[in-house]
């Protein structure tokens, strides 16, 4: 018996590859119509971060499919195709291998931190342009300007102010926020959240600009990203006297956090990250979210921005009785698909829409607000050496009282575009 | 050299020569050689999505069999695989940018290097079995994320670190048609490598660790030292298979080294058959093609008119998650002994129809 299970296996352990890789050959479909570009939709819906990654996919999707029945790109129609890659990497890596090899795909819609980052090096050599949700600040160099950077990206594109510049402009708002109070001393700024590379991501960025600012930055108090019982860690923070916390984490984790603090009566202000306060996070807290700052690039859906009528219809592409209300990520999933849709028209107009001219499309205006989205998304600026197309943070206040949810605009920063801060 | 028990009856072996080959026929081995070179060709015919898949089994496949080395032939256990993998992938990256060590050496030294922490880890790990050791290398999986995101001079902290692509005589090795002689040339390296040491003493005595530690013990076998070697060896696998992973991909991020990955290198072992080299493949072949199989019907359905329906696409989402999970436990209950097992069966009824016993 066991012998010919191992005659077997020596043999087989170099033949079923070649049967499977000639299986999966005969399944595979390819050939794309001449009247279309392909356009790749990593998302995830079935993974760690789903809940927040599955509004932000069907933003990109309901604009797609939006853009399509309303004449495409100038007459060209975008095929397109969303994979759920569930945060796994060989999975997004496997997409875009496939998209590229049988799909000729020209610009790829991302996700979060994990597939972004995998890609850089595979976008930049096939020079497929790369949306992002990813906001990680060392995606904004395109040519290594700045010696700090240690791999130029540049073919990755976001829409929204970068992690680091989010947190900048909290800290600026921080400091405003301190001297508005009048009390005396220094303030103090500490960094809330597990010990992984997104919430890491603005850290060092955020703590530098904050002691520039005058704050006296207190060591980074570590908090898993799953809920827990983080008592302890408030604890420290109330020992600390800490009067400014940004919160890197998002989800649960933030809800648990904010429990576990006001249970032990912590005085500290909470800001979080962009991914860090929606209106669901805050329903589900309940009372207790009390002036809780966050930042956002786009309105709220009860917002009446007159760009808000374009999303409401693009909405019911996947929601016909245009009821549903949708968080806010949702709006930049919008707004991002529109820059690329812009982007491709210009592309079409000069040269035809491949994935070096749609780039170069993305400089091709300043100050630039997709047509039918005023109000909702940001005027963005990127050029050939600096990828922060935004940079104004919009900051808000959330409150829940007596079992309703309110959102109010705080104010807006504007960051200057510091060379030192570029992809960092 | 799984199966040096329950030989079938007419089995005879007269030499050690006999006893030791890697190919029991010669027809076997020369399958084999013509396998090779028809995967060489392999690029001629298949396009990148095929080929980054099959580089995907080759890096996924190298780890794996380290794992298996471990798990199934010296019935230790590691939770901390992952782990240990982006620790090679980290250290050939950083070997070579730091350094400026060529990428083609600075593979093999990120292994000796994985290899030396695997050790480290493998210490106290050595003295202790079971569930506690599972703990254990639980803990190291959490240490060494842990420090992937506080090392700024090794991973680049949160930025996470660029990797060159391998280069020879001039040569870069950065497309999929070029990496996928180098992924293919170390997959056969590696495993060949593994089936020479599963002969070897030291594999002998492995496996009779495995089976029973403490007759091992009294047989002369340095327990400590090989459970200590099995770590190592594990570990070195590990490490070479991550560092093919950094200079594929050129840049590595700590996002990818998860619990998960570990847990996944689990799942490859066991589906493909614990104590098995070849059943190390099968397993990582299921694993990889899986997904990419359930996103292909997916695909399908979203041709039809059923297609955009945001509400049936996700949900079918959800059961291709969910079907991993029921692939692994079905194994379990069914198949116990793995891929490999299952193809032996396969092998036996076709060998002696219509007549099988």
């Amino acid at each position: 018996m066991k012998k010919t299970t191992m005659k077997a296996a020596r043999q087989h352990k170099i033949l079923l590859p070649t049967l499977l890789a000639t299986a999966v050959l005969s399944v595979s479909t390819g050939a794309s119509a001449a009247e279309s570009v392909f356009v790749g939709h990593l998302a995830d819906m079935s993974g760690p971060t789903a809940f927040i990654g599955k509004v932000y996919a069907n933003g990109i999707r309901d604009s797609l499919a939006y853009i399509n029945a309303n004449g495409g790109i100038n007459g060209t129609t975008l095929e397109y195709e969303t994979i759920d890659y569930a945060y796994k990497v060989p999975q997004a890596i496997a997409a875009y291998k496939k998209w590229k090899s049988r799909k000729n795909m020209v610009v790829m819609q991302g996700w979060g931190t994990a597939d972004t980052e995998a890609l850089i090096s595979f976008v930049a050599k096939d020079k497929t342009p790369v949306f992002s949700a990813s906001y990680s600040g060392h995606l904004t160099d395109p040519t290594g300007k700045n010696p700090n950077t240690k791999k130029p990206a540049p073919y990755n594109f976001f829409y929204g102010a970068s992690y680091s510049d989010a947190c900048r402009g909290l800290v600026q708002w921080a400091a405003e926020d301190w001297k508005a109070k009048g009390t005396a001393g220094k303030p103090k700024f500490t960094h809330i959240g597990a010990n992984h590379p997104f919430p890491n991501a603005p850290k060092k960025a955020c703590a530098e600009y904050a002691t520039e600012l005058g704050f006296d930055v207190q060591s980074p108090v570590v908090v898993s990203m799953k809920p827990g019982d983080f008592k302890a860690q408030c604890l420290s923070i109330k020992s600390s006297g800490s009067n400014y916390g940004y919160i890197g984490n998002l989800g649960g984790s933030v809800l648990s956090l904010v429990k576990s603090c006001n249970t032990v009566g912590t005085d500290i202000q909470f800001m979080s990250n962009i991914w860090g306060g929606d209106r669901k996070t805050f329903a589900a807290a309940g009372e207790g979210i009390k002036d809780y700052i966050f930042p956002a690039m786009t309105p709220f859906w009860d917002d009446s921005a007159p760009g808000m009528n374009l999303v409401r219809e693009i909405s019911k592409m996947s929601d016909k009785s245009g009821e549903k209300s949708r968080l806010h990520h949702y709006m930049r999933g919008v707004c991002s698909t529109y820059f690329m849709k812009e982007a491709m028209e210009w592309a079409d107009a000069n040269g035809g829409i491949t994935g070096e001219n749609v780039k170069k499309g993305m400089y091709a205006q300043s100050n630039w607000v997709p047509k039918g989205l005023e109000g909702v998304c940001l005027a963005a600026n990127w050029t050939a050496e600096d990828h922060r197309g935004i940079n104004q943070v919009n900051i808000y206040k959330g409150n829940f009282n007596g079992g309703e949810v309110k959102i109010d605009k705080v104010t807006t920063v504007t960051l200057t575009r510091r060379d030192d801060w570029l992809g960092y | 050299m799984s199966s040096l028990a329950l030989r079938p009856c007419g089995d005879f072996r007269t030499s050690y020569k006999q006893d030791n080959t890697i190919f029991e026929t010669k027809t076997i081995r020369r399958m084999a050689i013509i396998a090779i070179l028809v995967l060489c060709t392999a690029p001629l015919f298949v396009d990148g999505y095929v080929l980054t898949l099959c580089i995907q089994i080759a890096y996924l496949g190298i780890a794996a069999l380290g794992l298996n080395i471990l798990v199934g032939y010296t019935g230790q256990i590691s939770l901390g695989h992952g782990a240990f993998f982006g620790f090679g992938a980290f250290a050939s990256a950083w070997l070579n940018t730091s350094f400026h060590i060529p990428v083609f050496l600075s593979i093999p030294l990120a292994g000796f290097l994985t290899m030396a922490v695997g050790m480290m880890f493998g210490l106290p790990a050595a003295r202790i079995k079971g569930l506690y050791l599972a703990i254990a290398t639980l803990a190291s999986q959490f240490i060494i994320e842990d420090f992937f995101a506080r090392a700024d001079w090794f991973s680049g902290g949160s930025y996470g670190a660029a990797a060159e692509p391998l280069t020879m005589f001039g040569f870069a090795f950065d497309t999929d048609q070029s990496f996928y002689y180098v992924a293919l040339f170390a997959l056969v390296t590696m495993f060949i490598w593994a089936c020479n040491l599963l002969r070897s003493r030291d594999g002998r005595a492995f496996v009779a660790i495995r089976d029973h530690y403490l007759s091992a013990e009294i047989m002369g076998i340095k327990l400590n030292k090989y459970r200590l070697l099995s770590f190592g060896i594990s570990s070195f696998y590990a490490g070479i298979g991550g560092a093919l992973y950094a200079h594929y991909l050129g840049y590595v991020s700590a996002e990818g080294f998860t619990i998960f990955l570990s847990i996944q290198f689990l799942a490859m072992i066991i589906i493909g058959g614990l104590g098995s080299v070849k059943g190390t493949l099968m397993g990582v072949i299921f694993m990889v093609f899986l997904p990419e199989v359930l996103e292909s019907g997916v695909s399908v359905l979203k041709d039809t008119d059923w297609g955009n329906v945001p509400m049936v696409v996700d949900g079918l989402a959800y059961i291709k998650e969910m079907a991993i999970g029921l692939v692994i436990i079905g194994f379990l209950i069914f198949e116990p002994e793995g891929l490999a097992h299952r193809w032996a069966q396969i092998k036996n009824y076709w060998k002696f129809y219509p007549f099988s016993y």
